[in-house]
């Protein structure tokens, strides 16, 4: 893959960059975590939302979908049929999104290294923000992971949501090798990489060109009793 | 007693009434969010939220640099459920600013109380989502069922007062000390305040509507963004609306600020007390009880008044 360094400047005038400011430190003290929790991940989450651990005192939350949420948290393997969710419910997510995987398994593939059906690593699909690995990692390291990724948001460094814009043909190339040419989802991310201004070197390419032959119009879904 | 409502304030004065009591009304709503999310916490053995956090939750929202809109009634709906209650906010009258609730009266408070729900529903049936779809309509559903009792409690308060103006009634409750308050005078009506109230906040075991892990908080389900920030603020109008509204006809209102605003934290700690006791009702058990419990003792209640 081919790296772009994203650039971190600062726009327009000293009132908007101050809105910035205050943008960043509050993005950084409110996220809402939309869990996908396949397999084992799940069981270390409860603890770290409910009292023991209580992940409520850093303004991190639960919610329920892709649409509300910041943070994408996928515990554990992401098989092929998995991972078309996971994309679908990705591209759905309001940006600036991060995504945190958590267990070996999002890192390498874990112990379902030689299995057929499974995606080994997930930063070949979507740009991923943090890793915590384990098999399975504690809810003391989910907490001190979550302290790193609201360091970096703060800090500004964690701007990987603008990679999936600026790489999309890298990502896309890699859905079709799993799913297949006619692979396509209902969020145009062509059109959002254009109309927010984050079309970068790598967002056309072959990959982009396969969808645009084969994309076909969205219909609606057929009303049916 | 009529003179000393009536008289006459100067245009600027209201203007600045205007602009103020809404704005009140969101920080004050944004710290009654906090003290809900603290209360539940506690309930739970947990630390809960930092200070600033719903103010967090709020500015990123709005700060949000993707927004997904389905269309202009998706907008309009939002607008319409903050407006509703903005609009409410200036005729709720509060220590030192009456606004322009000399003018309107409760009735008219009670009609602009039902905006917002309608508003949440045009923008949700915009966005087409079947969850937010079973989501609203279990949401009127709920309208449905607690606004007879509220009603009818309104219609009790008003009867005992003489009065709609919801200025005098306060007036009145204050001159005459605690004994007169609407809590002393008429406890049935009271207490099916309450009973509407828990529904009015959707609190469980009245949450069906919002129900997280079956529909995926229903009518929020599509909002994203500058749309869930707006009905974040929603909430925060919301619980001040509900909490100094049933402190005004029950609890003598307020004489000064600490007095309103003690009174009104107090009466907001008791759903979220009850919410987190309780699993949630189906939405035909709910009707059937706030149409017998609160109606019969509202019914009662205003049987009594004299």
């Amino acid at each position: 893959m081919k790296e772009i360094k994203v650039e971190n400047r600062r726009e327009g005038n000293i009132l908007s960059r101050v809105f910035d400011e205050l943008n960043e430190f509050c993005r950084a003290r409110s996220l809402f975590i939309l869990h996908y929790c396949t397999g084992c991940g799940a069981i270390e989450l409860p603890p770290v939302m409910t009292s023991r651990f209580d992940m409520e005192r850093l303004g991190v939350q639960p919610m329920v979908t892709p649409r509300q949420a910041d943070i994408l948290l996928i515990t554990g393997y992401v098989s092929i049929k998995t991972l078309k969710r996971v994309m679908l419910t990705y591209e759905q997510m309001g940006s600036p999104k991060y995504v945190i995987g958590i267990c070996s398994c999002t890192v390498n593939g874990g112990m379902y290294w030689q299995s057929y059906a499974t995606a080994k690593k997930l930063d070949e699909y979507m740009p991923v923000d943090l890793y915590i690995a384990g098999c399975m990692p504690r809810p003391e390291a989910i907490i001190s992971g979550l302290r790193s990724l609201i360091r970096n948001i703060e800090l500004g460094e964690s701007n990987n949501w603008k990679k999936y814009y600026e790489n999309y043909d890298y990502y896309l190339g890699n859905q079709q090798k799993l799913f297949g040419d006619e692979w396509q989802t209902p969020v145009d991310v062509i059109g959002e990489a254009e109309h927010y201004g984050l079309v970068g070197e790598g967002t056309y390419g072959e990959h982009t060109e396969i969808l645009q032959r084969v994309q076909q119009p969205l219909k609606p879904l057929e009303m049916r009793l | 007693m009529d003179t000393q409502i009536f008289t006459e304030i100067s245009l600027s004065e209201i203007l600045v009434e205007l602009l103020l009591m809404p704005v009140i009304a969101f920080l004050v709503g944004l710290v009654m969010v906090l003290w809900m999310r603290k209360i539940g916490a506690r309930v739970q053995r947990r630390i809960g939220p930092p200070l600033f956090q719903p103010l967090y939750d709020v500015v990123k929202l709005f700060g949000k640099k993707t927004q997904v809109s389905h269309g202009v009634v998706h907008d309009i709906g939002i607008v319409m459920a903050m407006g509703g209650y903005i609009a409410a906010e200036t005729l709720l009258p509060v220590p030192g600013m009456n606004g322009i609730a000399v003018y309107g009266g409760i009735i008219t408070l009670t009609y602009l109380m039902m905006i917002p729900s309608l508003g949440l529903a045009l923008g949700v049936g915009q966005c087409a989502n079947p969850n937010g779809s079973i989501g609203i309509s279990r949401a009127l559903t709920a309208m449905l069922a607690y606004d007879i009792p509220f009603v009818i409690i309104v219609f009790g308060v008003a009867f005992h007062h003489e009065t709609t103006n919801l200025v005098e009634i306060i007036t009145q409750q204050q001159q005459a000390g605690i004994a007169s308050w609407g809590a002393v005078q008429n406890p049935l009506l009271a207490l099916a305040g309450l009973a509407t109230l828990q529904g009015m906040l959707g609190k469980q075991p009245f949450e069906i509507y919002i129900a997280p892990a079956e529909i995926a908080t229903g009518p929020m389900v599509e909002m994203s963004g500058k749309y869930l920030g707006g009905l974040f603020v929603m909430q925060a109008f919301q619980l001040y609306t509900a909490a100094v509204l049933y402190v005004s006809l029950f609890l003598g209102g307020g004489e000064s600020w600490f007095e309103l605003l003690a009174k009104s934290f107090v009466v907001v700690s008791i759903p979220m007390m009850i919410a987190f006791v309780f699993p949630r009702y189906r939405t035909e058990d709910l009707v059937r009880l706030f149409w017998k419990w609160p109606v019969m003792i509202g019914l009662l209640g205003v049987a009594f008044v004299g």
